[in-house]
């Protein structure tokens, strides 16, 4: 099974396209990770907000697959969710002195393949920190990464919100 | 309907900036500041830097004033449009002449776009610029004779009137041979037209858009700006540019202007409210 996880950034989407892209970076990362994770015609099972269900439906879509929400085991996960946003003072939260332990520890989760400890992110703290962290929750709680070839392809905060994109390759 | 200007092709939605490049001693804004064939090869540098599309040589001033006969017309403009060309091979050059034979000998030298201020006054400008696939700019006048200034003149809607004789002689100008994609049309504020028929012009430009025709407006510090504000020449900026917001809004496609970097903010400012360009890079509240 392939899981994938990229953040919930709007800019990402058409709509908010600019003639300068301020997230070229992290676009070519997702756009990449999400087609080595679409396999044309398959369905992709999606961890994500409601808010970011446009995210899913056009990146899955432009990769050639199409999102299912259906229970049942799925070969492709596309998790949309990421850290803080309150990494620096010019942050959309403002500075939180709390965001760089949390997003680091969140980070070294994401990085293991540590599926306990992605269950077990706090909420609230999370919540504080405008971090989207649902969907990892959901994704520790019902997958086993352990043992998953594991591909960090972004890692960064570039407006004071962490971004990751994170690919798992995973032996069952 | 894309836009052909002799060597390039514009898009529907493309604005272009036409930057006014005089070589002459007495025109009413920079006073002569070009008039040295330096100065404007200078003011070509800088207006190709500031993102100018098209540079608009002019030899005679608009107003009345010492009589410029043909010879001396072309010995202004022709060997400078050959030198513009020389060193910007992609620059679209445009030439303010109302006169055929100047017409064809800034042709031959490079230009791309007969800039025919005065409304068709030498009905075989049309033909020169058919003879080496150049573009033209057909303006209304009302019919005027070239540099005189309006008196009395009335118009029973001016609206109606630079629609129907900017067509008209667009359509000549097709019939004559020139592509029908190098045709753009001009009310020509102030030409043969008092302040209420500019800001009129102004405040209607959708009509002449819904024309088909791509519409150039030329407001650069005009006096109906002035007169609109009762400010001289050197306080017209801001007028300009409100003029400018007008037009664009209305959809014109070309600008005349001295003020290049302003006109250009102002025009893409209008084009990105519309929704026709993209916001150059927005972040704020999508990361």
């Amino acid at each position: 099974m392939r899981v994938v996880c990229v953040p919930g950034a709007l800019a990402l989407l058409p709509a908010y396209a600019s003639i300068d892209d301020p997230v070229a970076e992290l676009r070519r990362a997702v756009e990449e990770a999400v087609a080595w994770l679409v396999e044309p015609g398959a369905p992709v099972a999606v961890y994500c907000t409601p808010q970011s269900l446009r995210l899913a439906r056009r990146l899955v879509g432009n990769a050639g697959g199409q999102v299912h929400l259906a229970e049942g085991p799925p070969a492709a996960v596309l998790v949309i969710a990421n850290g803080s946003a309150k990494q620096t003072e010019k942050a959309p939260g403002h500075f939180d002195d709390r965001a760089e332990a949390f997003d680091a520890a969140l980070g070294q989760a994401l990085r293991a393949g540590d599926s306990a400890a992605l269950a077990a992110i706090d909420e609230s703290l999370a919540r504080e920190l405008w971090a989207d962290v649902d969907a990892f929750r959901s994704l520790g709680s019902d997958i086993d990464l352990t043992g998953a070839d594991i591909e960090v392809d972004y890692d960064a905060a570039p407006y004071g919100v962490q971004y990751w994109v994170v690919r798992w390759l995973c032996a069952r | 309907m894309t836009l052909k200007l002799g060597r390039q092709e514009f898009g529907d939605d493309a604005t272009l900036v036409m930057a006014i490049v005089n070589r002459t001693p007495d025109s009413f804004y920079d006073k002569g500041a070009t008039w040295a064939e330096d100065k404007a090869f200078d003011r070509v540098e800088q207006v190709v830097e500031e993102g100018a599309e098209i540079v608009d040589i002019g030899g005679i001033k608009a107003a009345p004033g010492e009589f410029i006969d043909e010879e001396e017309e072309k010995r202004r403009v022709v060997s400078f449009v050959a030198r513009v060309r020389a060193a910007y091979p992609d620059l679209v050059i445009s030439v303010d002449t109302w006169r055929a034979p100047v017409g064809r000998a800034v042709c031959e030298a490079g230009a791309d776009l007969i800039n025919d201020a005065w409304g068709g006054a030498d009905p075989a400008l049309v033909d020169a610029a058919a003879e080496f696939d150049a573009a033209i700019v057909c303006t209304h006048t009302g019919g005027v004779t070239p540099r005189t200034r309006p008196f009395r003149i009335e118009y029973d809607d001016v609206v109606a009137a630079a629609i129907a004789d900017t067509t008209a002689y667009a359509e000549r100008a097709v019939a004559a041979g020139v592509d029908r994609r190098s045709v753009v049309i001009d009310p020509a504020h102030d030409f043969g037209k008092n302040t209420f028929h500019s800001l009129e012009l102004t405040r209607r430009l959708d009509e002449m858009v819904a024309t088909g025709w791509p519409v150039l407006v030329s407001l650069s510090n005009k006096d109906f700006v002035g007169e609109a504000l009762d400010l001289p020449v050197g306080e017209r900026l801001t007028g300009t540019l409100a003029a400018t917001a007008v037009s664009a809004l209305h959809g014109a496609r070309i600008y005349r202007v001295h003020e290049v970097v302003e006109t250009r903010q102002v025009v893409d400012m209008v084009s990105t409210i519309l929704g026709h360009r993209p916001p150059q890079r927005a972040i704020r509240g999508l990361a």
